[in-house]
């Protein structure tokens, strides 16, 4: 292959705008290609070119803000983890960046491709960041824009969504959350279910805000707005997982290979347990 | 433009499709073939390679993406005549079966070893989830680990 061919297959751009224009002539966004590499095997196309967005050097930045982390897109599950240990409010982030996948996964896989990677249904950091309240933001060539990471995972399913996605933005807020996740083997592959849950409490332990979010249930990670209705105002004490067990018709589950779909049901009560359980070893530790 | 990169200390450069994986242009192109090709999903942890010291897995990585990077695989961790010392644990305690996982296990754990000299066996296996073996069962692997872990212990 002559080298004028191999370049035009490869792009290397050093900042946003010449990704834009990359983008714009057709070629894939790649951070860190665990998603893009494997398309072949998924039956996609595989033939545009790359995009590689490794030499931004803004997107793999971390800032950490008195109201908000503000993370580039092209920070690994490796290096959040590594960064949000010290913010006890943002454990969901913590654990499922911790968690995810097995470790030299963690260590190419990036944030923003967890929450680009389209058709993937098992991302654990995407419930976590809809329990934190995230918002990204998205760079096109004549606009920024911020928004909410429900409405822009949306806007993706609807194929409405265009730019490059530069930034996840996490509000720093009182509460403590957690990530629980279910598997079949007990680590080292994808969830077949995950929950992310934010907490904050009165002085009375009673519940006063709750984001509850699932993954890996249905195609696309959703709050389940439901359960925090029943839970708001409850003694944090409240049987969470009882709650639970009432309110799965929330959910129209998946039927797959790696699980089928009442399965997924079934241990989303347990699920919320485990984060629930977490969230209460974390309150203890502030005390 | 072609991609050059450093491969067990040589520098090397690659003329073909720079989207190809790093697995595969090790094997096809640099004959390199101790890296394994098993999955291709980034599961098995069979085709780990050290980049720039860290272990990543090559079936999921372009080789475009190494360009100026320095990449160790298996071939390059320790001669014929001096193993490295995981190798070594490996053969004094007659652990492997097939062999086909056995690059990717010395890739993790010699990075591994180097940031924990004396981990627990837990950490043994937390540090090897992304290494799947279908023959051995583990236990002796990670005994094979926790011998070198005594070994430092005993030259305290
Ligand atoms: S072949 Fe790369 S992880 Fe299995
Ligand atoms: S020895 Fe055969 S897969 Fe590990």
């Amino acid at each position: 292959m002559d080298s004028a061919n191999t370049d035009a297959l490869f792009l290397r751009p050093t900042d946003i705008k010449a990704a834009l224009v990359a983008m714009d002539g057709g070629a894939v966004p790649v951070a860190g290609g665990t998603w893009v590499m494997r398309a072949s095997l998924r039956g996609d196309s595989n033939d545009q070119a790359f995009v590689s967005l490794s030499q931004i050097d803004a997107l793999h930045e971390v800032a950490e803000g008195e109201d908000f982390l503000r993370i580039g897109a092209l920070v690994t599950h490796d290096h959040l983890a590594d960064f949000a240990r010290n913010l006890p409010e943002l454990g969901a982030l913590t654990q499922a960046a911790g968690m995810s996948a097995n470790p030299a996964i963690r260590r190419t896989a990036t944030i923003g491709g967890n929450i680009c990677a389209r058709g993937f249904t098992a991302a654990d950091l995407v419930p976590a960041l809809l329990a934190l309240n995230a918002t990204v933001e998205v760079h096109s060539s004549s606009r920024q824009d911020t928004t909410p990471i429900a409405e822009y995972l949306q806007a993706r399913t609807q194929r409405r969504a265009a730019g490059l996605l530069t930034t996840i933005s996490v509000p720093r807020k009182r509460g403590h959350s957690a990530h629980a996740r279910a598997l079949l083997r007990k680590a080292g592959e994808y969830p077949i279910a995950n929950i992310s849950a934010f907490i904050d409490m009165d002085a009375n332990n009673t519940i006063k805000t709750v984001r509850i979010a699932v993954g890996a249930v249905e195609a696309m990670p959703k709050r389940w707005h439901s359960l925090e209705k029943a839970l708001l105002g409850q003694p944090f004490s409240a049987d969470a997982a009882d709650m639970a067990r009432d309110l799965l018709d929330d959910f129209t589950p998946r039927d797959s290979v790696d699980a089928p779909d009442w399965y997924r049901l079934r241990v989303l009560p347990g699920l919320v347990r485990q984060a629930f359980a977490s969230i209460t070893d974390q309150s203890r530790e502030d005390a | 433009m072609a991609v050059t990169f450093t491969l067990n200390g040589q520098q090397r450069r690659y003329s073909g499709d720079p989207r190809t994986s790093l697995m595969d242009a090790l094997r096809c192109d640099f004959r390199l073939t101790g890296t394994k090709d098993v999955c291709g999903e980034g599961f098995c942890g069979a085709c780990l390679v050290h980049i720039d010291g860290v272990p990543k897995v090559s079936c999921l990585l372009p080789i475009g993406a190494v360009e100026g990077a320095d990449v160790t695989t298996i071939e390059g961790v320790g001669d014929l005549g001096t193993l490295n010392p995981v190798q070594q644990a490996f053969e004094d305690f007659d652990v492997v079966q097939c062999g086909m996982c056995f690059p990717g296990m010395v890739m993790t754990l010699s990075h591994f070893l180097q940031d924990n000299p004396r981990p627990s066996r837990d950490e043994v296996k937390s540090a090897l989830v992304g290494n799947i073996c279908r023959c051995t069962g583990y236990e002796r692997i990670i005994d094979a680990v926790m011998s070198l872990h005594n070994s430092a212990e005993g030259r305290k």
